[in-house]
Protein backbone atom coordinates (compact mmCIF):
# COMPACT_ATOMS: atom_id res chain seq x y z
CA UNK A 1 0.00 0.00 0.00
CA UNK A 2 2.82 2.37 0.79
CA UNK A 3 4.49 1.57 -2.54
CA UNK A 4 1.19 2.50 -4.29
CA UNK A 5 1.21 5.77 -2.34
CA UNK A 6 4.83 6.38 -3.36
CA UNK A 7 3.98 5.67 -7.02
CA UNK A 8 1.00 8.03 -6.87
CA UNK A 9 3.09 10.77 -5.28
CA UNK A 10 5.71 10.41 -8.00
CA UNK A 11 3.01 10.53 -10.68
CA UNK A 12 1.57 13.64 -9.13
CA UNK A 13 5.00 15.18 -8.71
CA UNK A 14 5.89 14.65 -12.37
CA UNK A 15 3.81 17.62 -13.65
CA UNK A 16 5.76 19.76 -11.22
CA UNK A 17 9.01 18.41 -12.59
CA UNK A 18 7.76 19.13 -16.09
CA UNK A 19 6.81 22.60 -15.00
CA UNK A 20 10.23 23.21 -13.52
CA UNK A 21 12.08 22.17 -16.69
CA UNK A 22 11.26 25.04 -19.10
CA UNK A 23 13.41 27.59 -17.34
CA UNK A 24 15.32 29.36 -20.06
CA UNK A 25 18.53 31.17 -19.41
CA UNK A 26 17.85 33.81 -22.04
CA UNK A 27 15.54 36.73 -21.36
CA UNK A 28 12.03 35.71 -22.35
CA UNK A 29 9.02 37.98 -22.08
CA UNK A 30 6.58 35.87 -20.05
CA UNK A 31 3.81 38.48 -20.18
CA UNK A 32 1.73 36.86 -22.92
CA UNK A 33 -2.01 37.38 -23.09
CA UNK A 34 -4.17 35.40 -20.72
CA UNK A 35 -6.28 32.61 -22.16
CA UNK A 36 -9.71 34.05 -21.36
CA UNK A 37 -11.66 31.02 -22.57
CA UNK A 38 -10.12 28.31 -20.42
CA UNK A 39 -9.10 30.58 -17.55
CA UNK A 40 -11.78 33.25 -17.33
CA UNK A 41 -11.12 36.18 -15.06
CA UNK A 42 -12.82 36.07 -11.70
CA UNK A 43 -16.01 38.11 -11.78
CA UNK A 44 -17.19 39.85 -8.63
CA UNK A 45 -20.82 39.21 -7.70
CA UNK A 46 -22.73 42.37 -6.79
CA UNK A 47 -25.46 40.73 -4.73
CA UNK A 48 -24.93 37.89 -2.22
CA UNK A 49 -26.30 34.49 -3.14
CA UNK A 50 -30.08 34.21 -2.98
CA UNK A 51 -31.35 32.53 0.19
CA UNK A 52 -34.72 31.66 1.62
CA UNK A 53 -35.52 32.18 5.29
CA UNK A 54 -32.14 33.78 5.77
CA UNK A 55 -29.81 30.82 5.40
CA UNK A 56 -31.16 28.17 3.00
CA UNK A 57 -29.69 28.56 -0.49
CA UNK A 58 -32.08 28.99 -3.39
CA UNK A 59 -30.26 26.23 -5.30
CA UNK A 60 -31.60 23.61 -2.87
CA UNK A 61 -35.16 24.68 -3.64
CA UNK A 62 -34.47 24.60 -7.36
CA UNK A 63 -33.09 21.10 -6.94
CA UNK A 64 -36.36 19.93 -5.40
CA UNK A 65 -38.62 21.87 -7.78
CA UNK A 66 -38.52 19.52 -10.75
CA UNK A 67 -39.56 16.49 -8.67
CA UNK A 68 -41.76 17.83 -5.92
CA UNK A 69 -42.83 21.35 -6.95
CA UNK A 70 -42.99 24.38 -4.70
CA UNK A 71 -43.95 22.78 -1.38
CA UNK A 72 -41.47 19.91 -1.75
CA UNK A 73 -38.49 21.32 0.13
CA UNK A 74 -40.65 22.63 2.97
CA UNK A 75 -42.29 19.25 3.43
CA UNK A 76 -38.91 17.64 3.37
CA UNK A 77 -37.66 20.01 6.06
CA UNK A 78 -40.66 19.59 8.31
CA UNK A 79 -40.59 15.80 7.90
CA UNK A 80 -36.89 15.56 8.61
CA UNK A 81 -37.06 17.72 11.74
CA UNK A 82 -40.07 15.80 13.03
CA UNK A 83 -38.30 12.51 12.45
CA UNK A 84 -35.12 13.66 14.19
CA UNK A 85 -36.96 15.09 17.18
CA UNK A 86 -39.48 12.31 17.64
CA UNK A 87 -36.94 9.51 17.41
CA UNK A 88 -34.68 11.43 19.81
CA UNK A 89 -31.88 11.34 17.25
CA UNK A 90 -31.63 15.07 17.89
CA UNK A 91 -31.97 15.49 21.65
CA UNK A 92 -33.37 18.79 22.87
CA UNK A 93 -31.09 19.37 25.76
CA UNK A 94 -29.53 22.53 27.16
CA UNK A 95 -27.71 23.47 23.97
CA UNK A 96 -31.02 23.50 22.13
CA UNK A 97 -32.56 26.10 24.42
CA UNK A 98 -29.39 28.21 24.18
CA UNK A 99 -29.67 27.87 20.41
CA UNK A 100 -33.30 28.96 20.55
CA UNK A 101 -32.41 32.07 22.53
CA UNK A 102 -29.60 32.88 20.15
CA UNK A 103 -31.96 32.43 17.21
CA UNK A 104 -34.48 34.86 18.72
CA UNK A 105 -31.70 37.36 19.48
CA UNK A 106 -30.19 37.02 16.02
CA UNK A 107 -33.49 37.56 14.21
CA UNK A 108 -34.25 40.61 16.33
CA UNK A 109 -30.77 42.08 15.88
CA UNK A 110 -30.74 41.50 12.13
CA UNK A 111 -34.20 42.99 11.64
CA UNK A 112 -33.53 46.02 13.85
CA UNK A 113 -29.84 46.84 13.40
CA UNK A 114 -29.21 45.21 10.03
CA UNK A 115 -30.43 47.97 7.69
CA UNK A 116 -28.74 50.68 9.76
CA UNK A 117 -25.33 49.01 9.74
CA UNK A 118 -25.74 48.04 6.08
CA UNK A 119 -26.52 51.62 5.10
CA UNK A 120 -23.57 52.96 7.08
CA UNK A 121 -21.17 50.45 5.52
CA UNK A 122 -22.58 51.08 2.06
CA UNK A 123 -22.01 54.78 2.54
CA UNK A 124 -18.41 54.14 3.58
CA UNK A 125 -17.88 51.95 0.51
CA UNK A 126 -19.45 54.67 -1.66
CA UNK A 127 -17.03 57.16 -0.12
CA UNK A 128 -14.02 54.98 -0.87
CA UNK A 129 -15.18 54.22 -4.40
CA UNK A 130 -16.15 57.85 -4.84
CA UNK A 131 -12.71 59.00 -3.81
CA UNK A 132 -11.08 56.74 -6.41
CA UNK A 133 -13.53 57.81 -9.12
CA UNK A 134 -13.15 61.43 -8.05
CA UNK A 135 -9.37 61.16 -8.23
CA UNK A 136 -9.58 59.76 -11.74
CA UNK A 137 -12.13 62.36 -12.82
CA UNK A 138 -10.16 65.18 -11.29
CA UNK A 139 -7.02 64.00 -13.03
CA UNK A 140 -8.88 63.95 -16.34
CA UNK A 141 -10.33 67.39 -15.61
CA UNK A 142 -6.92 68.69 -14.68
CA UNK A 143 -5.39 67.35 -17.86
CA UNK A 144 -8.20 68.78 -19.98
CA UNK A 145 -7.71 72.12 -18.28
CA UNK A 146 -4.00 71.86 -18.99
CA UNK A 147 -4.78 71.23 -22.69
CA UNK A 148 -7.05 74.29 -22.73
CA UNK A 149 -4.40 76.40 -21.04
CA UNK A 150 -1.79 75.19 -23.49
CA UNK A 151 -4.01 76.12 -26.41
CA UNK A 152 -4.59 79.54 -24.91
CA UNK A 153 -0.86 79.99 -24.41
CA UNK A 154 -0.26 79.11 -28.06
CA UNK A 155 -2.92 81.60 -29.17
CA UNK A 156 -1.34 84.23 -26.97
CA UNK A 157 2.05 83.46 -28.44
CA UNK A 158 0.64 83.97 -31.90
CA UNK A 159 -0.85 87.22 -30.79
CA UNK A 160 2.65 88.29 -29.88
CA UNK A 161 3.49 88.41 -33.58
CA UNK A 162 0.85 91.07 -34.15
CA UNK A 163 2.27 92.91 -31.20
CA UNK A 164 5.70 92.79 -32.80
CA UNK A 165 4.34 94.36 -35.98
CA UNK A 166 2.55 97.03 -34.03
CA UNK A 167 5.69 97.78 -32.06
CA UNK A 168 7.72 97.94 -35.23
CA UNK A 169 5.22 100.39 -36.72
CA UNK A 170 5.32 102.43 -33.58
CA UNK A 171 9.06 102.66 -33.69
CA UNK A 172 8.96 103.64 -37.34
CA UNK A 173 6.43 106.36 -36.55
CA UNK A 174 8.59 107.64 -33.76
CA UNK A 175 11.61 107.71 -36.02
CA UNK A 176 9.62 109.60 -38.69
CA UNK A 177 8.42 112.10 -36.11
CA UNK A 178 11.94 112.64 -34.80
CA UNK A 179 13.21 113.11 -38.36
CA UNK A 180 10.54 115.66 -39.16
CA UNK A 181 11.18 117.51 -35.97
CA UNK A 182 14.85 117.73 -36.74
CA UNK A 183 14.05 118.81 -40.29
CA UNK A 184 11.90 121.66 -38.93
CA UNK A 185 14.68 122.63 -36.51
CA UNK A 186 17.18 122.70 -39.33
CA UNK A 187 14.80 124.78 -41.44
CA UNK A 188 14.25 127.32 -38.68
CA UNK A 189 17.94 127.57 -37.87
CA UNK A 190 18.88 128.12 -41.49
CA UNK A 191 16.09 130.72 -41.83
CA UNK A 192 17.39 132.49 -38.75
CA UNK A 193 20.85 132.65 -40.19
CA UNK A 194 19.52 133.91 -43.55
CA UNK A 195 17.26 136.46 -41.84
CA UNK A 196 20.22 137.75 -39.94
CA UNK A 197 22.17 138.19 -43.10
CA UNK A 198 19.19 139.94 -44.68
CA UNK A 199 18.73 142.26 -41.74
CA UNK A 200 22.34 143.18 -41.65
CA UNK A 201 22.27 143.90 -45.37
CA UNK A 202 19.10 146.00 -44.97
CA UNK A 203 20.56 147.92 -42.10
CA UNK A 204 23.72 148.53 -44.00
CA UNK A 205 21.79 149.83 -47.03
CA UNK A 206 19.60 152.04 -44.87
CA UNK A 207 22.52 153.57 -43.10
CA UNK A 208 24.34 154.07 -46.36
CA UNK A 209 21.30 155.74 -47.83
CA UNK A 210 20.78 158.00 -44.86
CA UNK A 211 24.39 158.90 -44.82
CA UNK A 212 24.35 159.57 -48.51
CA UNK A 213 21.21 161.75 -48.30
CA UNK A 214 22.65 163.74 -45.47
CA UNK A 215 25.91 164.24 -47.34
CA UNK A 216 24.11 165.32 -50.52
CA UNK A 217 21.82 167.73 -48.68
CA UNK A 218 24.70 169.16 -46.71
CA UNK A 219 26.76 169.57 -49.83
CA UNK A 220 23.90 171.23 -51.73
CA UNK A 221 23.17 173.48 -48.78
CA UNK A 222 26.79 174.43 -48.67
CA UNK A 223 26.93 175.06 -52.41
CA UNK A 224 24.06 177.54 -52.42
CA UNK A 225 25.59 181.16 -52.93
CA UNK A 226 23.72 184.23 -51.53
CA UNK A 227 23.13 185.51 -55.05
CA UNK A 228 21.40 182.27 -55.97
CA UNK A 229 19.44 182.39 -52.73
CA UNK A 230 18.21 185.93 -53.45
CA UNK A 231 17.29 185.02 -57.01
CA UNK A 232 15.35 181.96 -55.87
CA UNK A 233 13.50 184.00 -53.26
CA UNK A 234 12.58 186.66 -55.85
CA UNK A 235 11.35 184.03 -58.21
CA UNK A 236 9.19 182.47 -55.42
CA UNK A 237 7.65 185.89 -54.69
CA UNK A 238 6.87 186.38 -58.34
CA UNK A 239 5.21 182.99 -58.62
CA UNK A 240 3.20 183.59 -55.50
CA UNK A 241 2.04 186.92 -56.89
CA UNK A 242 1.07 185.31 -60.07
CA UNK A 243 -0.82 182.50 -58.24
CA UNK A 244 -2.62 184.83 -55.87
CA UNK A 245 -6.22 185.25 -56.78
CA UNK A 246 -7.09 188.16 -58.86
CA UNK A 247 -8.60 190.18 -56.08
CA UNK A 248 -8.18 193.71 -55.82
CA UNK B 1 -25.85 13.05 27.77
CA UNK B 2 -24.55 15.25 30.53
CA UNK B 3 -22.78 13.27 33.21
CA UNK B 4 -22.12 16.39 35.23
CA UNK B 5 -22.45 20.11 34.80
CA UNK B 6 -18.90 20.48 33.53
CA UNK B 7 -19.10 17.90 30.82
CA UNK B 8 -19.91 20.66 28.33
CA UNK B 9 -16.24 21.63 28.62
CA UNK B 10 -15.10 18.09 28.04
CA UNK B 11 -16.53 16.73 24.77
CA UNK B 12 -15.15 13.73 22.92
CA UNK B 13 -15.63 13.16 19.24
CA UNK B 14 -16.32 9.65 18.05
CA UNK B 15 -13.84 9.69 15.14
CA UNK B 16 -10.90 7.57 16.31
CA UNK B 17 -11.51 9.01 19.81
CA UNK B 18 -9.36 12.00 18.77
CA UNK B 19 -10.05 15.31 20.47
CA UNK B 20 -11.25 16.98 17.26
CA UNK B 21 -13.27 19.47 19.26
CA UNK B 22 -10.14 21.63 19.45
CA UNK B 23 -10.53 22.32 15.72
CA UNK B 24 -13.10 24.93 16.75
CA UNK B 25 -10.13 27.18 17.51
CA UNK B 26 -9.68 27.60 13.76
CA UNK B 27 -13.37 28.26 13.13
CA UNK B 28 -12.67 31.98 13.32
CA UNK B 29 -10.60 31.72 10.15
CA UNK B 30 -13.81 30.99 8.25
CA UNK B 31 -15.14 34.36 9.33
CA UNK B 32 -12.22 36.48 8.20
CA UNK B 33 -13.06 38.42 5.03
CA UNK B 34 -11.37 37.73 1.72
CA UNK B 35 -9.33 40.74 0.71
CA UNK B 36 -8.95 39.83 -2.96
CA UNK B 37 -10.81 42.79 -4.43
CA UNK B 38 -9.62 46.36 -4.20
CA UNK B 39 -13.06 47.70 -3.26
CA UNK B 40 -14.10 46.46 0.21
CA UNK B 41 -17.31 44.55 0.76
CA UNK B 42 -19.49 45.29 3.80
CA UNK B 43 -17.97 42.64 6.00
CA UNK B 44 -14.38 43.34 4.96
CA UNK B 45 -14.96 47.06 5.56
CA UNK B 46 -16.40 46.35 9.01
CA UNK B 47 -13.48 44.10 9.86
CA UNK B 48 -11.01 46.69 8.58
CA UNK B 49 -12.70 49.37 10.70
CA UNK B 50 -12.50 47.17 13.82
CA UNK B 51 -8.86 46.22 13.31
CA UNK B 52 -7.78 49.74 12.45
CA UNK B 53 -9.47 51.09 15.60
CA UNK B 54 -7.63 48.46 17.62
CA UNK B 55 -4.41 49.27 15.86
CA UNK B 56 -4.78 52.95 16.81
CA UNK B 57 -5.47 52.00 20.41
CA UNK B 58 -2.46 49.74 20.67
CA UNK B 59 -0.21 52.17 18.89
CA UNK B 60 -0.92 54.79 21.55
CA UNK B 61 -0.04 52.29 24.26
CA UNK B 62 3.08 50.98 22.60
CA UNK B 63 4.55 54.33 21.61
CA UNK B 64 5.80 55.13 18.17
CA UNK B 65 9.05 53.19 18.28
CA UNK B 66 7.69 49.76 17.40
CA UNK B 67 5.82 49.71 14.12
CA UNK B 68 4.27 46.41 13.31
CA UNK B 69 4.05 45.14 16.89
CA UNK B 70 0.35 45.96 16.94
CA UNK B 71 -0.10 43.21 14.35
CA UNK B 72 0.58 40.54 16.94
CA UNK B 73 -1.82 41.99 19.47
CA UNK B 74 -4.60 42.65 16.98
CA UNK B 75 -4.40 39.08 15.72
CA UNK B 76 -4.34 37.84 19.32
CA UNK B 77 -7.50 39.85 19.91
CA UNK B 78 -9.21 38.43 16.84
CA UNK B 79 -8.32 34.84 17.77
CA UNK B 80 -9.70 35.24 21.26
CA UNK B 81 -12.81 37.18 20.26
CA UNK B 82 -13.78 34.64 17.62
CA UNK B 83 -13.20 31.76 20.01
CA UNK B 84 -15.18 33.39 22.79
CA UNK B 85 -18.02 34.53 20.60
CA UNK B 86 -18.42 31.37 18.55
CA UNK B 87 -18.29 29.31 21.72
CA UNK B 88 -21.60 30.88 22.71
CA UNK B 89 -23.29 29.26 19.74
CA UNK B 90 -24.75 25.83 20.44
CA UNK B 91 -22.57 22.79 19.85
CA UNK B 92 -19.39 24.88 19.38
CA UNK B 93 -16.55 24.06 21.73
CA UNK B 94 -15.10 27.09 23.54
CA UNK B 95 -11.37 26.48 23.40
CA UNK B 96 -10.53 29.62 25.40
CA UNK B 97 -12.38 28.23 28.41
CA UNK B 98 -9.52 25.81 28.98
CA UNK B 99 -6.42 26.82 30.87
CA UNK B 100 -4.41 24.80 28.34
CA UNK B 101 -5.37 27.27 25.65
CA UNK B 102 -5.19 30.49 27.63
CA UNK B 103 -1.93 29.59 29.32
CA UNK B 104 -0.55 28.64 25.91
CA UNK B 105 -1.36 32.20 24.82
CA UNK B 106 -0.31 34.07 27.96
CA UNK B 107 2.78 32.19 29.14
CA UNK B 108 4.93 32.41 25.99
CA UNK B 109 4.14 36.12 25.69
CA UNK B 110 5.06 36.81 29.29
CA UNK B 111 8.19 34.65 29.25
CA UNK B 112 9.33 36.35 26.05
CA UNK B 113 8.78 39.82 27.50
CA UNK B 114 10.57 38.91 30.73
CA UNK B 115 13.54 37.28 29.02
CA UNK B 116 13.92 40.19 26.61
CA UNK B 117 13.50 42.77 29.35
CA UNK B 118 15.80 41.22 31.93
CA UNK B 119 18.56 40.35 29.49
CA UNK B 120 18.58 43.55 27.47
CA UNK B 121 17.23 46.25 29.77
CA UNK B 122 18.18 44.93 33.20
CA UNK B 123 18.45 48.31 34.87
CA UNK B 124 15.14 49.46 33.39
CA UNK B 125 13.44 46.33 34.74
CA UNK B 126 14.92 46.84 38.18
CA UNK B 127 13.73 50.44 38.10
CA UNK B 128 10.19 49.31 37.31
CA UNK B 129 10.10 47.28 40.49
CA UNK B 130 9.79 50.45 42.55
CA UNK B 131 6.94 52.74 41.46
CA UNK B 132 7.45 56.48 41.39
CA UNK B 133 6.88 58.33 44.61
CA UNK B 134 7.17 55.51 47.12
CA UNK B 135 8.51 56.58 50.48
CA UNK B 136 11.98 55.24 51.28
CA UNK B 137 10.95 52.94 54.10
CA UNK B 138 8.40 51.08 51.99
CA UNK B 139 10.76 50.30 49.12
CA UNK B 140 11.73 46.72 50.09
CA UNK B 141 8.08 45.77 50.47
CA UNK B 142 7.24 47.45 47.17
CA UNK B 143 9.93 45.42 45.43
CA UNK B 144 8.49 42.25 46.91
CA UNK B 145 4.96 43.16 45.92
CA UNK B 146 5.89 44.22 42.42
CA UNK B 147 7.89 41.02 41.91
CA UNK B 148 4.96 38.90 42.99
CA UNK B 149 2.56 40.84 40.76
CA UNK B 150 4.96 40.43 37.86
CA UNK B 151 5.34 36.71 38.43
CA UNK B 152 1.61 36.01 38.60
CA UNK B 153 0.87 37.98 35.43
CA UNK B 154 0.67 34.99 33.06
CA UNK B 155 -1.49 33.24 35.63
CA UNK B 156 -3.89 36.17 35.90
CA UNK B 157 -4.13 36.63 32.16
CA UNK B 158 -4.88 32.98 31.59
CA UNK B 159 -7.17 32.41 34.53
CA UNK B 160 -9.16 35.62 33.96
CA UNK B 161 -10.06 34.58 30.43
CA UNK B 162 -10.72 30.94 31.25
CA UNK B 163 -12.75 31.70 34.36
CA UNK B 164 -14.95 34.25 32.58
CA UNK B 165 -15.69 31.83 29.79
CA UNK B 166 -16.36 28.95 32.17
CA UNK B 167 -18.65 31.04 34.36
CA UNK B 168 -20.76 32.24 31.46
CA UNK B 169 -21.09 28.83 29.88
CA UNK B 170 -21.83 27.20 33.19
CA UNK B 171 -24.73 29.58 33.84
CA UNK B 172 -26.15 29.03 30.39
CA UNK B 173 -25.82 25.28 30.73
CA UNK B 174 -27.45 25.35 34.14
CA UNK B 175 -30.41 27.34 32.88
CA UNK B 176 -30.72 25.30 29.74
CA UNK B 177 -30.60 21.92 31.44
CA UNK B 178 -33.87 22.71 33.21
CA UNK B 179 -35.49 23.19 29.80
CA UNK B 180 -36.66 19.66 29.01
CA UNK B 181 -38.66 19.49 32.24
CA UNK B 182 -40.47 22.84 31.91
CA UNK B 183 -43.98 23.65 30.81
CA UNK B 184 -44.61 25.88 27.81
CA UNK B 185 -45.09 29.20 29.66
CA UNK B 186 -42.00 28.65 31.77
CA UNK B 187 -39.99 27.94 28.65
CA UNK B 188 -40.71 31.47 27.38
CA UNK B 189 -39.35 32.85 30.67
CA UNK B 190 -36.34 30.59 30.28
CA UNK B 191 -35.78 31.96 26.79
CA UNK B 192 -35.98 35.53 28.08
CA UNK B 193 -33.52 34.78 30.87
CA UNK B 194 -31.15 33.10 28.48
CA UNK B 195 -31.40 36.02 26.08
CA UNK B 196 -30.34 38.38 28.84
CA UNK B 197 -27.49 36.09 29.82
CA UNK B 198 -26.41 35.79 26.22
CA UNK B 199 -26.28 39.55 25.83
CA UNK B 200 -24.05 39.66 28.90
CA UNK B 201 -21.95 36.79 27.61
CA UNK B 202 -21.49 38.38 24.21
CA UNK B 203 -20.30 41.57 25.87
CA UNK B 204 -18.02 39.60 28.19
CA UNK B 205 -16.61 37.69 25.24
CA UNK B 206 -15.59 40.85 23.45
CA UNK B 207 -14.44 42.66 26.57
CA UNK B 208 -12.31 39.82 27.88
CA UNK B 209 -10.52 39.45 24.58
CA UNK B 210 -9.92 43.17 24.52
CA UNK B 211 -8.63 43.12 28.06
CA UNK B 212 -6.28 40.26 27.26
CA UNK B 213 -4.87 42.05 24.25
CA UNK B 214 -4.56 45.41 25.99
CA UNK B 215 -2.83 43.96 29.01
CA UNK B 216 -0.38 42.09 26.82
CA UNK B 217 0.29 45.36 25.05
CA UNK B 218 0.86 47.11 28.35
CA UNK B 219 3.25 44.45 29.53
CA UNK B 220 5.11 44.73 26.24
CA UNK B 221 5.31 48.50 26.46
CA UNK B 222 6.59 48.28 30.02
CA UNK B 223 9.54 46.21 28.97
CA UNK B 224 10.83 48.49 26.25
Amino acid sequence: MLSRLALRSVQEARPFLVAVRPTSTTAVNKATERDEVNFPRRARPVEPGKVRMGFLPEEWFQFFYSKTGVTGPYMFGVGLTTFLCSKEIYVMEHEFYTGLSIFVMAVYAIKKLGPGIANYLDKEIEDIEGSWVKYRQESVEGLKQAVEDEKKAQWEAEGQKILFDAKRENVALQLEAAYRERLATVHSEVKKRLDYQLETANVKTRIEQKHMVNWIVNNVKASITPAQEAAALKQCFADLKGLAPQSA
Amino acid sequence: MMTNLFSVFDPTSSVLMLPLNWMSTFLGMMFLPMLYWAMPSRWSLLWTLITSTLHKEFKTLLGSSHFGTTLMFVSLFSLIVFNNFLGLLPYVFTSTSHLTMTLALALPLWVAFMMFGWINHTQHMFAHLVPQGTPGALMPFMVLIETISNVIRPGTLAVRLAANMIAGHLLLTLLGSTGPSLSATLISMLIIGQILLLILEAAVAVIQSYVFAVLSTLYASEVT
